[in-house]
């Protein structure tokens, strides 16, 4: 029974930050984390960015010291990930910005439409409707963070969240502003076009939300490992069939939806924008699958059945 | 010791294409730049010379477009967004500016940048043709990395002030601008999305001018030191 010594250096400078001794072999990296931690208090766990390699990729938390490729005194580099949020208080902020934005421009407080119109109300009902869908959207994603989701990453760097604030909140009270404007037109082809929305809008989200309650149920005794997940009983999750990624395309779906609910341009560009940025996550999320599991049915598509 | 580079540069087709793009655009520029010289020569003054180069200027800088497919290829080691976003902007100002804003044309700034862009392209495609054919003379490298300390701002000024004059003439025919209401419930003035390119200027043009700066050191010391050594 062999003892380690663990040095950690300063990952640009390569100044010893501190030197372990009589560190266990079957010691994981989060216990070395928090014996760094003590001897440094302003570093928390979630900040440092333990690696093997100045330039490499940072060390899991699970990962256990003897089995890394490190001799008998072992050299780790350290760099400060910044100060870090944790996932679910990001999404907390994240969406409940949107959903009070959108209030303010519904309400039409003063500031918004200048004084002649503070406070009326819209003529036509779609502004309600609309109303109704954008917070029921961010009313169910705030509920589906604390209950249902399960998240493999603890945290995310502070500045992350200011330039993701930024943009959705901008762009809520951007979409805001013209279907709560006093000159805001409805829909062409009228009832039609907007029962149709609707309908399309209800089942999206219920699809949206089957998913992530199978996403989250992969993940319920609360493993950090990944494994592939399959349609159930429920119909809406048969888009596992053809998709890797089903609450992405839900969550498209119901941006459509609210386009064609409000026929409104800033919703359509939000659409556009958001439906670029999940097939960026669904193909990198599908190439992870593809690599990981030698069994994956290779007939799944990332986010689009049979084409994307 | 040295350190062993992997290049993993275009292959031999892309490349050729690559010498003939540049080629062809060198050669574009240069009759931009002949047209400038014979019409102020044959008209004895500087003003209004736009017209006489309108139709190449609009052809070559759109041309540029190309480039942007370059880097998405991955024949052209550079950053798609990076030369979209200069790309872009060089179009814009030709057609979304100049183009559309007629009053525009006869102002004097419209020179200023013209001039600044012709010198600054024809460098820059004949840097790429010779680095291209590994043959790059220590002039035109000098050139690239040097020219741009006067023509940077130069070009930077002709443009705005070319923007700054069509501002009036966008506000009085509301080019561009849909207001409400309207079935597509959208909005866009022309005229402030105008103003906040011109703001814009601020935080970018410093930042790319000193990136070129601090280029310009480390490769012409670069030089410096290879030539030193032989």
């Amino acid at each position: 029974f062999v003892f380690y010594q663990v040095e950690i250096l300063d990952w640009e400078t390569k100044k010893q930050l501190c030197f372990l001794d009589k560190v266990e072999p079957n010691a994981t990296i989060r216990e070395i984390r928090l014996m760094f931690h003590k001897l440094y208090p302003r570093w928390y766990p979630a900040r440092q960015s333990i690696k093997l390699d100045p330039k490499g990729k940072s060390l899991r938390d699970e990962e256990i010291l003897q089995h890394l490729p490190v001799g008998t005194t072992a050299t780790l580099y350290f760099k400060d990930l910044g100060p870090q949020i944790g996932w679910t208080m990001v999404f907390l902020i994240e969406y409940t910005g949107p959903l009070f934005i959108y209030f303010l421009f519904y309400f039409r407080m003063t500031f918004v439409y200048g004084l002649d119109e503070r406070f009326t109300s819209s003529p036509h009902p779609v502004v309600n409707l609309a109303c109704i869908c954008h917070s029921f959207h961010y009313i169910k994603r705030l509920i589906e963070t604390v209950f249902v989701h399960r998240f493999s990453r603890g945290t995310m760097p502070l500045r992350k969240i200011v330039k993701n604030c930024l943009y959705y909140w901008g762009f809520a009270a951007w979409l805001a502003y013209y279907i709560n404007h006093p000159l805001y037109t409805p829909p062409s082809y009228g009832k039609k076009q907007i029962n149709f929305a609707v309908i399309m809008f209800l089942l999206c989200e219920a699809g949206n939300f089957s998913i992530h309650v199978v996403l989250s149920d992969l993940r319920r005794n609360g493993s950090k490992t990944r494994k592939i997940p399959h349609p159930t009983k429920n119909p809406f999750t048969w888009l596992f069939f053809f998709v890797s990624c089903p609450n992405y395309t839900y969550e498209v779906g119901t941006w459509i939806s609210f386009t064609i609910m409000t026929q409104c341009v800033p919703v359509g560009l939000f659409t556009l924008l958001c439906f670029i940025q999940m097939t960026i996550w669904a193909k990198d999320k599908h190439c992870t699958y593809l690599r990981e599991f030698k069994d994956y049915p290779s007939h799944r598509m990332s986010i689009i059945p049979f084409l994307l | 010791g040295r350190s062993r580079r992997r290049r993993r540069g275009p292959g031999a087709l892309a490349t050729a294409y690559l010498v003939i793009y540049n080629v062809v655009m060198t050669a574009g520029w240069l009759v931009i730049a002949v047209g400038l010289v014979r019409a102020y020569l044959a008209k004895g003054s500087y003003h209004s010379l736009y017209y006489s180069i309108e139709k190449p200027l609009k052809f070559f800088q759109t041309g540029a477009l190309l480039e942007i497919l370059h880097c998405a290829l991955g024949i052209v080691p550079s950053s798609v967004v990076l030369t979209a976003f200069q790309v872009m902007s060089r179009v814009f100002l030709t057609w979304a500016v100049t183009h559309s804003v007629k009053e525009v044309q006869t102002e004097d700034s419209v020179l200023l940048f013209v001039v600044a862009w012709t010198i600054t392209e024809i460098i820059r495609y004949s840097f790429y043709t010779f680095s291209l054919l590994n043959h790059l003379p220590y002039l035109i490298k000098w050139a690239r990395y040097t020219l741009f300390i006067v023509l940077y701002p130069m070009g930077v000024s002709g443009e705005l002030l070319t923007i700054y004059a069509a501002l009036p003439f966008v506000r009085q025919s509301g080019l561009y601008s849909i207001s409400l209401p309207n079935k597509y419930n959208f909005s866009f003035d022309y005229y402030t999305f105008l103003i906040l390119v011109m703001i814009s200027y601020i935080p970018i043009f410093p930042q790319l001018y000193f990136h070129m700066l601090h280029q310009r050191r480390k490769v012409l010391s670069h030089t410096e030191e290879h030539r030193k050594s032989e």
